[in-house]
């Protein structure tokens, strides 16, 4: 069955063009003195709401040991596969009687979907607000037990931009 | 044979099994902990609680035994019992029963090595109660050493006893007893008899929690990380079945598999941590030619060339050395030769031991020994004279791998030969007197079939990948006789060798791969070829 479609026949002031493209031009003007939605991003630093899903830490105890314990319910919970642990003793005597040995996370796989932090029984894994950790190799793009260690300490007082920001505030005033 | 009937479905079963037995033949679940098909009935755990018409309370299943009712007291008039597993009684009484249990054993499923396959989960999942009404403290007592491998969680025993009967009836060693009663209950071994025999690995099997763990394997892996492979331990000529738990290339843990003409329910230690000196090995995993001293690789090609080259100069004047301890398609292609001596090497003999039960390990310590002597062409029985009478200078060798040790006698021996092939996975001391070491598989890689001491053969199945240039055994001798050129063999996979092996060898007609399946095949009844 063929559809029969007319086609839009311009009128004289169409085909002037002159007054649609002010027209247009006037949605520019008018955008020009309303207040930015957009940010000079490198310079300024876009900063995400809390619950914002980023970049994983890996958290400690007030006496500054692991809280992990390497039981691999965030590796079975999740869906992309891009958790690895190796479980071993600890080093300690006391406490904890499982250790994760090394703790490795591949970023590209990721999808930042969060299952790791529902599933983790001891509050150890958490998804922080840092979004821009960009790198140039696909290894440099692993984050491993140390590194998800350093996340904590960089985002567990405030939120990571907010600091960023009163630093850069410190070093410019 | 009376009458039962079990929820809806009616069993004629034999007199004198328990209600347990006859579920459980007919797949109908009854939950259990302290009931083990090896070990005595105790009924301590009163899980197996079912009702049954005609008794006043809920009976133990595993410990009430069916019989023949006389005429006039039989259930409509044709049961001789009649059994409910799923009755709201039953279901409130497992509900208790799991809630005792529960009382003291803490919630650290994360952190315990059994979750995953642990009967306590399950049942609690399936059976028991979400929440616990249990407010106080819970019990608190430290793990314990119970022998060199095996350390025990007292939190989380759930009192079934299995492992205190095992050391009783199935080791016959009786290390493990219970010490004190009721609260302070908890299984000990005394500090100058440990948990140390040979079947003790088998205890962390049989325990239905994570209390009895294995020092072997604790905090290595999770248990749905890793693959299950069915396969044969081959550490002795029993063929004990087991089940290979690996993950990509490495073994994680070996457990034994049920079949009750082999094995029973048990293996013993020797197989259980076999594997890991297969790890420490420094594998072989190109063709090697021994140039002055040196040993340098080089291509598969160049290697099967020469081996062919010189077994054509050498006419018959060859010894092939076939191996206990690879499979009987290994060794059949070996046979492929044809024309040459047969041997082997003098037999591997540790001390044997038979327990109470009759779980044996045997003191021949190659998984193939039999097999070896059925598809090889007559082995010659005292292959060192042989050599000399013969002015034999050629020899190709399957080697038998990190076991064998040489005496002064076979080392003089290798040194006298011109020519010496071996088809080995590492540089063993055979390998280190050879002109061309061919690299073959180890033994979690070997593909094939074994045939135990008892004339059962079994399917061997493959847990690891080949490791680099390394090809299956009876592959390489295929390509070294297809270059001599005498013959022209064309063999895909081992079940194409089986099938030549029935025809040439007529105890192992009919046998196939899928005839084996997971228990194997008896071959005893059958003629034995000469």
């Amino acid at each position: 069955m063929a559809t029969i479609v007319t086609s839009y026949e311009p009128t004289f002031w169409d085909k002037l063009y002159f007054p649609a493209l002010l027209r247009g031009l006037m949605v520019t003007l008018r955008h020009f003195f309303q207040k930015k939605v957009t940010i000079q991003y490198p310079d300024a630093k876009y900063i995400p709401p809390e619950g914002y899903r980023g970049l994983h830490r890996l958290n400690k105890y007030p006496d500054g040991r692991i809280r992990c314990v390497a039981c691999e319910m965030c590796a079975a919970a999740c869906p992309s596969g891009c958790i690895h642990i190796v479980p071993g003793a600890p080093p300690w005597e006391d406490g904890k009687e499982r250790y994760p040995v090394s703790f490795d996370i591949d970023l590209l796989r990721c999808i930042f979907c969060g299952f790791c932090e529902m599933a983790c029984p001891e509050q150890a894994i958490e998804l922080t607000e840092i979004y821009d950790f960009s790198n140039s190799s696909r290894e440099g793009l692993w984050i491993n037990k140390d590194g998800l260690l350093e996340v904590y300490e960089m985002t567990k007082d405030e939120n990571y931009y907010m600091k960023k920001s009163h630093e850069a505030d410190l070093t410019s005033g | 044979m009376p009458l039962l009937k079990i929820d809806n479905a009616e069993l004629e079963v034999e007199s004198g099994i328990t209600v347990l037995q006859a579920a459980t033949a007919n797949r109908i679940e009854i939950p259990h902990y302290c009931y083990h098909p090896a070990l005595e009935t105790v009924g301590s755990c009163r899980m197996c609680i079912v009702q049954i018409e005609g008794m006043p309370k809920l009976q133990v299943s595993c410990n009430t035994f069916v019989g023949e009712a006389p005429p006039d007291k039989k259930i409509d008039e044709k049961y001789d019992m009649v059994v409910h597993t799923q009755t709201e009684l039953v279901k409130q009484g497992r509900k208790n029963v799991l809630e005792f249990l529960l009382l003291n054993h803490p919630l650290d499923c994360p952190v315990c090595d059994q979750a995953g396959e642990c009967f306590l989960q399950d049942y609690a999942f399936k059976f028991g109660n979400a929440h616990s009404r249990f407010e106080e403290e819970k019990r608190v007592r430290p793990s314990e050493y119970l022998g060199s491998q095996i350390v025990i969680n007292q939190n989380r025993c759930i009192m079934c006893t299995r492992c205190v009967r095992f050391t009783r009836q199935i080791s016959g060693t009786g290390e493990l007893f219970v010490q004190k009663r009721g609260y302070d209950f908890k299984i000990s071994a005394l500090e100058d008899q440990p948990l140390d025999n040979l079947l003790a690995g088998n205890v962390t099997d049989i325990c239905p929690v994570g209390a009895l763990l294995s020092t072997d394997y604790i905090h290595k892996n999770r248990i749905w990380n890793l693959h299950e492979q069915p396969s044969v331990c081959q550490d002795c000529s029993v063929g004990c079945n087991i089940n290979v738990f690996y993950q990509k290339d490495r073994i994680f843990r070996v457990s034994p598999r049920e079949n009750h003409d082999a094995n029973g329910y048990f293996i013993c230690d020797i197989g259980r941590y076999g594997f890991h000196r297969f790890e420490e090995i420094e594998r072989m995993t190109s063709p090697m030619r021994r140039d002055e001293e040196e040993l340098t690789e080089i291509q598969w090609d160049e290697a099967i060339k020469v081996v062919a080259k010189n077994l054509s100069d050498a006419k018959e004047k060859i010894v092939f050395v076939a191996s206990p301890f690879h499979t009987n398609e290994t060794n059949f292609m070996l046979g492929r030769f044809q024309k040459g001596f047969f041997g082997a090497l003098p037999l591997i003999e540790e001390e044997g031991i038979t327990y109470p039960s009759g779980f044996s390990i045997n003191s021949d310590r190659s998984p193939n020994h039999r097999g070896m002597n059925d598809v090889c062409p007559s082995i010659l029985e005292d292959m060192a004279s042989e050599i000399d009478q013969q002015n034999i200078k050629v020899m190709y060798i399957l080697d038998d791998g990190v076991d064998r040790e040489l005496d002064q006698e076979w080392k003089e021996i290798l040194m006298k030969m011109d020519f010496v092939v071996v088809q080995s996975y590492a540089l063993t001391e055979v390998a280190e007197s050879a002109h061309i070491i061919l690299p073959g598989l180890a033994p979690f890689e070997r593909e094939g079939t074994v045939t135990n001491d008892q004339g059962r053969v079994q399917w061997l199945r493959p847990s690891l990948p080949l490791k680099g240039k390394a090809r299956p055994d009876w592959r390489i001798i295929m390509e070294v006789v297809n270059t001599m050129g005498k013959q022209e063999l064309s063999y895909s996979d081992v079940g194409e060798i089986l099938a030549e092996m029935g025809k040439c060898f007529p105890a192992y007609e009919g046998v196939s791969l899928f005839r084996l399946g997971d228990y194997g095949l008896s071959i005893n009844g059958k003629v034995k070829s000469s």
